[in-house]
C-alpha cells in the first residue's frame, strides 16, 4: 500500500509539489468520505476549502505509527467541515447524526495511478471531434475561470458550450468502454 | 425547469472552478443552489468521474480541483 505520510516531511517545510503529490493520491478517497453529504452540501466546494486547511495545518500534524496519517487527518477535516455546513443551514441535526454515520471512515487507501488508463484516455481524446474536444481542452487548461467566460473564450454560448462539453464527456465513455475500459466499475 | 436545463446545471455544478469569499473561503457554485436534492448528488457523482479522468490525463495525476488548490495555495 502507498503512504502518503513519506511526503509529509517535505509539506512541512513548505514543499507545495509534495502537497500535490499527496492531494494526487488523496483526492478521490476525500471526495468519497463526502459522498453521503451530496445532497446537502456542495462537495466540490468543501473538498476544495479542506485541502486548503490541511495544507495550513500539516506542519502539525503528528504520524501515529499507522500509514496514511495525513489522509485520515483530511478526511476527519471534511467530514467536521461538512458537518459544520449543515448546521449553518440549518438541516436537521438527525439528518445530520445519519449523514456523518454514513462517511466512510476506512478509506484510507490512496489513489494509484494507472497507466493503462491514461493511455487509452489519450487515444479516445485523439477522436473526439473538434469543438467537443475544445470544449474538453479549454475545461482542463482553465478550471479558474467560469464556464461563462470560458465559453466566450471560444466563441460559444454558454449552454452550447456545456453541450459540446457533455458530448466530449460521453464520447469518451462510449471510446473507453469499447477499450473495455467501465467507467463506472473504475470508480466504484 | 426543463431536463436540458437541470443538465446544464448540473454540469456547470461538476466543474471544479469554485469563487473565492473576500474571506478567503471557497464559494459554492451558484449552479448547485439551482438543483434539486437528486440534481446535487448528480452533480458530486458527474465531479467525481471528471477528477478521475482529469487526473489520468495530467502528467502528474492532478485534477482540476488539485491544480486550483495548488494555484491558490502558490498565490493564484
Amino acid at each position: 500500500m502507498i503512504d502518503l505520510d513519506t511526503l509529509l516531511p517535505d509539506i512541512a517545510t513548505g514543499d507545495a509539489d509534495a502537497f500535490g503529490r499527496f492531494v494526487a493520491g488523496a483526492e478521490s478517497r476525500l471526495r468519497d468520505s463526502l459522498g453521503s453529504f451530496a445532497a446537502v452540501i456542495d462537495v466540490e466546494a468543501v473538498v476544495q476549502e479542506c485541502l486548503l486547511r490541511v495544507w495550513q495545518v500539516a506542519p502539525r500534524v503528528v504520524p501515529d505509527g499507522r500509514a496514511n496519517a495525513l489522509l485520515r487527518f483530511t478526511i476527519r477535516v471534511a467530514r467536521n467541515l461538512a458537518v459544520s455546513e449543515t448546521r449553518r443551514r440549518r438541516i436537521d441535526p438527525e439528518t445530520t447524526i445519519r449523514l456523518e454515520r454514513a462517511t466512510l471512515d476506512d478509506a484510507c487507501e490512496p489513489e494509484q495511478p494507472d497507466p493503462l488508463l491514461r493511455e487509452v484516455i489519450a487515444r479516445c481524446r485523439e477522436k473526439l471531434p473538434d469543438k467537443p474536444a475544445q470544449a474538453l481542452t479549454a475545461r482542463l487548461d482553465g478550471p479558474w475561470r467560469a464556464d461563462v467566460e470560458i465559453a466566450e473564450t471560444l466563441g460559444m454560448r454558454t449552454n452550447t458550450f456545456l453541450q459540446n462539453f457533455t458530448r466530449a464527456r460521453r464520447l469518451l465513455a462510449e471510446c473507453l468502454g469499447k477499450y473495455g475500459i467501465d467507467l463506472a466499475k473504475e470508480l466504484a | 425547469m426543463t431536463d436540458d436545463e437541470k443538465a446544464a446545471l448540473i454540469e456547470q455544478a461538476a466543474s471544479a472552478h469554485r469563487g473565492v469569499a473576500t474571506d478567503g473561503s471557497i464559494r459554492w457554485a451558484p449552479a448547485w443552489w439551482d438543483l434539486d436534492e437528486d440534481g446535487r448528488v448528480a452533480a458530486a457523482a458527474l465531479a467525481k468521474e471528471l477528477r478521475k479522468l482529469e487526473a489520468a490525463m495530467d502528467p502528474d495525476g492532478l485534477s482540476t480541483t488539485a491544480r486550483l488548490v495548488l494555484s491558490r495555495i502558490r498565490g493564484g
